[in-house]
């Protein structure tokens, strides 16, 4: 990796500098979730249902507590009726109230129906052994096309759920947003072309499942320890779910194992809050990998039917895109996926003046769909990148030269930034940093683009191909999203940061205190982060949205500078000079006239104890009038076994603008990790399941995610921008990668062997079927 | 499910002392050396673990040009083992670096892999090919198969009260070579070929021929052996195998790839290892 770029002068921004908590990640020290051994402990583990959809008639649980070592049992009988949604969302959530603790219906192959606390695992096990439920079995649908199809059978008949956009239709979210004229775009357009692509269920497969510890405090609270991207959503899910006052509940996120979405979701925290509510007792969950698969959340599968109409010259002229979202038993993100499939991809070819984006979310009695990472971008770009390789086929152009024509620049809008927002309207913007053209140059010379474009190699059965693709994202939500940092200063010069952000391996602490220390004048040594505690640090919509360095990080840098201006107040007294004759750098302010000086050490020994005491501290807060995109141009090289099917990836490019990299290894860091997922999207990934909709392959051993051998060589290069509302010019970087891989491979096969794949993943089989039928 | 009923954990010191702790527990106990199987399918009705790691079955030998193997060499002792390294031009070495991860690696026994037999592994096919003989100890005396044999007949069974104790790898004159088809690098197979042959004056004079993850267990096209005997190596020989494997190979589905793919992929995988083998003869 490298930064093609000069920065402003900066002398922890742009730096490699070691993580915060690199050492002791290393060493094996952190404490994640599941490292605390609190006395009295119950295990928590679910009764997951066996019918993909059925009403519970009965259940007896007269066995499971007679068994020795069983502390409570939990279903619908009860608890408490109360509807939420389980998506960690800012309020109010966008996502419908479709979601109970425990139903009296069960809606796929996994869903709850129950949960036991008791002394030990086994003992829990054996418990959900001697549980007697009698199902009445209804019919169940297994795909968007059969739940829309008239007469069948309403997923969400219950009564006191809001939020469905038409329930009796098995429609969870609708949307639909016209601009201009679409079919007068079309019959304008000299070219039309037409591409459907179609992914299916994946899963995040972090390396830590879902995991909650919940517990009471000496003073009788409840808190919740637990691997979540959304703390303070937490607090507020589970206050609503089980009844409580939100003060009554802390939230702890420790270390997190990874999450990529999964984790903005409250699967685990409700119930094991619920158990422990009920028990008085410290309550244990963590999924087994099976139930990571099944029951904790998994992308949106989706298909995705773009239109292209351009001109001759190639200017784009009219784009229609339908979406048809598979969100499975409830609609958690159904509507802002879906919603994001359009407004995050239609803006990066905004010359089109006639758009229609429109589509269904809709339910089935699969598992439940969520946030994954690109969060229905993903989805879009595949069939939009797709179409645009074929368009630029069909006109005779590079596909280079398609993307330069029609992309968005600096300076430009879409109308789709106003159109679509999270779950609403969003706000205009304007586009204020755009170097997609300086990543294509230099994405393309680096994979060698037009020599191996002008002439297809072929060697026995392999035949390469090249192929690329162009994504954007954004950097958190607009007027939604608020993150906010408090700043303190010790005695010693050193600094607390507190944010509600939260680091869920992305590197965030790091980031963040960058970005303080910065403002600061300090090595990032000198700043202690503490992160995600709900009592303690201030509020953060939490770690999505590719919003943590945008918009946490701009609160820190204005808390950061509030506490600057402090400094200066307090030295500026020590050195008799005017704060604006004050500069602060290495840990010292300094006057620009007289050359005095004094130490940070001092000026906090200051005001502690000397002279008007008082704590130097700040708490500012950001939410993101506009959301600056990142841009990325994807570029790979395949070879495919013309005889199998079998394809491979064998160099990799993304030439990537996220305004100025506040850690440059750790943005190629997000960008590298969010191709190798993406090439799992592309070639492997795929949860397979029985006509009975029971999940087939969920493990490790049947459901594959690319290792460290079967990533090809990537090069990642961040090339020279800087985003002028950013914090020292930075915006986003953590979804676009995602984008990518999927059109960039699928068009790469197609200029190898002349076949389009447009059902991911492209297996062996598949490449191989189409080969025969089209090849 | 997890090995939750495991009352006692016993060291064998010799084979004896392992059947016998055997037999005392009447099924009820497994033996252990990599433990990869019992980990991914662990059986709830198991009270005790032997463990036969300490019976000095950890040992790769050559003797005459073929390899003998103690039981619980683990797929790492092997791959670092110089006369393994040496059999066969490195056949053997090139089938095991192709078997899951090296994490893995580290713990599977080749014993393991004779006695879980799985279909979709690698080891059996190039066992099969290779003909190799197993050895193995029970309360009647010693014993020795084939492993075509062992696994035509009720293997599973027969390891219940038994100890695998070494399995030879024979030698041959020519050289064999190992293709497999899967979805990522770490993957069990979608189809895996073992192959080898000797060739004399231009000619095929001996073949051995399997083909594994059908999704079957390996086993040998002796019919496409024969044939290939006196035939001359070559492209239009490799495109007579092509056409024949495919039209009386019988493959089928499993929910990792279909009949339809298997059969279309077949010949070319026959061809190609047997291209290759013949390639490493110096005679393509």
């Amino acid at each position: 990796m490298e930064v093609v770029a000069e920065r402003k002068r900066t002398s922890v921004v742009g730096k490699n500098v070691r993580k915060v908590d690199g050492v002791v990640l290393v060493c094996g020290r952190p404490k994640f979730t599941l490292d605390v051994d609190l006395p009295g402990t119950l295990v928590g583990k679910i009764l997951h249902s066996p019918h993909a959809h059925a009403e519970i008639v009965s259940i007896d649980t007269s066995k499971a507590e007679a068994l020795p070592g069983v502390a409570c049992i939990l279903h619908h009988g009860n608890v408490e009726r109360i509807p939420y949604t389980t998506a960690g969302q800012g309020w109010p959530e966008p996502s419908p109230y479709d979601s109970f603790l425990f139903d009296r219906k069960v809606r796929f192959v996994g869903d709850r129906v129950a949960a036991v606390a008791a002394e030990s695992e086994e003992v829990a096990e054996e418990a959900l052994r001697l549980i007697r439920v009698e199902y009445k079995v209804l019919p169940a649908v297994f795909s968007p096309e059969e739940a829309l199809a008239d007469g069948a059978p309403v997923i969400h008949d219950e009564e006191d759920a809001t939020g469905i956009h038409d329930a009796q239709h098995n429609i969870a979210a609708a949307v639909d947003i016209p601009v201009g004229d679409i079919e007068r775009g079309f019959s304008e357009s000299d070219v039309v072309v037409e591409a459907t692509c179609e992914i299916p269920y994946s899963q995040h497969t972090p390396i830590e499942p879902h995991c909650t510890v919940a517990y009471f405090d000496e003073e009788g609270r409840l808190v919740i320890r637990t691997s979540t991207q959304v703390p303070f959503h937490v607090r507020r899910i589970v206050a609503r779910a089980l009844g409580l006052p939100m003060e009554r509940i802390r939230v702890i996120k420790p270390r997190i194992g990874g999450g990529f979405g999964t984790k903005q979701e409250i699967v685990l925290e409700d119930v094991a809050a619920a158990l422990a509510l009920r028990t008085g007792r410290p309550v244990v969950m963590v999924y087994t990998r099976e139930e990571e698969f099944v029951c904790a959340r998994t992308r949106h599968p989706m298909r995705v039917r773009v239109k292209l109409g351009a001109k001759k010259d190639g200017t784009l002229h009219a784009i229609e895109m339908e979406a048809t979202s598979n969100t499975g038993a409830y609609g958690a993100h159904a509507l802002t996926v879906l919603s994001n499939v359009g407004s995050k991809t239609l803006p990066l070819y905004n010359k089109a003046p006639h758009l229609h984006f429109h589509g269904k979310a809709v339910y089935t009695n699969l598992p439940v769909a969520g946030a994954y990472r690109g969060y229905g971008a993903t989805q879009g770009y595949f069939a939009l990148e797709v179409a645009m390789d074929e368009l630029a086929e069909r006109l005779g152009m590079d596909p280079i030269e398609l993307r330069l024509k029609n992309h968005i620049r600096a300076g430009e809008t879409s109308p789709i930034f106003e159109k679509i927002g999270e779950g609403r309207e969003g706000k205009p913007m304007v586009v204020r940093s755009c170097a997609l053209e300086e990543c294509l140059k230099v994405g393309a010379e680096r994979i060698g683009w037009y020599e191996k474009r002008s002439r297809r190699r072929r060697e026995g059965r392999w035949a390469y191909g090249v192929g690329m693709a162009c994504a954007m994202q954004g950097s958190g939500i607009t007027g939604i999203d608020m993150g906010a940092a408090t700043i303190l200063m010790n005695e010693d010069g050193s600094f607390r940061l507190l944010v509600g952000a939260t680091d869920l391996g992305t590197g965030s602490d790091t980031i963040l205190a960058q970005i303080a220390a910065e403002v600061l004048g300090v090595p990032v040594e000198r700043i202690v982060v503490y992160s995600s505690d709900t009592d303690l640090t201030p509020f953060d919509v939490g770690a999505y949205a590719s919003s943590t360095t945008y918009v946490s990080g701009t609160a820190v840098l204005k808390a950061a500078e509030e506490v600057r201006r402090q400094i200066l107040e307090v030295a500026a007294g020590m050195l008799e000079e005017p704060p604006e004759d004050l500069e602060l750098s290495g840990e010292q302010v300094v006057s620009k006239k007289t050359g005095k000086s004094v130490s940070l050490s001092e000026v906090g020994h200051q005001a502690t104890y000397v002279v008007d005491q008082h704590q130097i501290a700040a708490t500012a807060s950001f939410v993101p009038p506009e959301s600056p995109p990142p841009f990325t141009a994807f570029f790979c090289e395949v070879a495919v076994d013309t005889e199998t099917g079998v394809v491979r990836v064998q160099r990799f490019v993304a030439a990537a603008d996220c305004g100025v990299p506040i850690h440059p290894k750790l943005a190629e860091g997000q960008l590298e990790g969010a191709i190798v997922q993406g090439i799992g999207h592309a070639l492997t990934e795929e949860l397979l399941f029985s006509d009975k909709g029971r999940c087939l392959n969920a493990n490790l051993f049947d459901y594959k995610i690319p290792s460290s051998l079967d990533v090809p060589h990537i090069e990642v290069v961040l090339v020279k921008s800087e985003e002028p509302t950013g914090p020292f010019g930075a915006k986003s970087i953590a979804e676009v990668g995602i984008n990518g891989p999927l059109p960039a491979i699928s068009n790469a096969i197609y200029h190898a062997v002349g076949v389009r794949l447009k059902r991911a993943p492209f297996t062996p089989e598949r490449v191989l079927a189409a080969l025969h039928r089209d090849g | 499910m997890r090995l939750r009923g495991i009352k006692r954990f016993h060291y064998a010191r010799d084979v004896e002392e392992a059947l016998s702790l055997l037999s005392a527990y009447q099924g009820r106990a497994a033996l252990l050396a990599g433990g990869v199987d019992l980990a991914r399918a662990a059986r709830g009705d198991l009270e005790g673990l032997i463990d036969i790691t300490g019976m000095g079955l950890s040992y790769v030998r050559e003797e005459g040009g073929g390899l003998r193997i103690g039981a619980t060499t683990t797929l790492t002792g092997i791959l670092e083992n110089k006369a393994a390294q040496g059999y066969l031009g490195g056949f053997f070495c090139e089938v095991l670096r192709q078997v899951a991860a090296p994490p893995l690696r580290n713990m599977a026994t080749l014993g393991g892999a004779v006695v879980s037999a799985h279909p979709w592994a690698d080891i059996p096919t190039a066992l099969v090919a290779l003909g190799a003989e197993v050895r193995w100890s029970d309360e009647k005396g010693e014993h020795r198969a084939s492993v075509e044999e062992l696994w035509q007949g009720q293997f599973r069974k027969i390891f219940r009260n038994a100890v695998l104790t070494e399995i030879r790898l024979p030698a041959w004159e020519g050289a064999f070579a190992f293709e497999k088809l899967s979805r990522s690098a770490c993957d069990i197979a979608l189809l895996n070929c073992a192959c080898g042959l000797g060739i004399e004056d231009g000619k095929i004079a001996w073949a051995r021929v399997a083909v594994g993850a059908t999704p079957r267990r390996g086993r040998r096209l002796t019919w496409l052996e024969d044939f290939l005997v006196g035939n001359q190596p070559g492209e239009g020989l490799w495109r007579e195998v092509r056409d024949r494997v495919e039209a009386q190979v019988e493959v089928s589905s499993d929910r990792r790839a279909s009949g339809a793919w298997r059969k279309a992929v077949v010949g070319p995988l026959v061809a190609r290892t047997l291209k290759r083998a013949a390639e490493k003869m110096g005679d393509a």
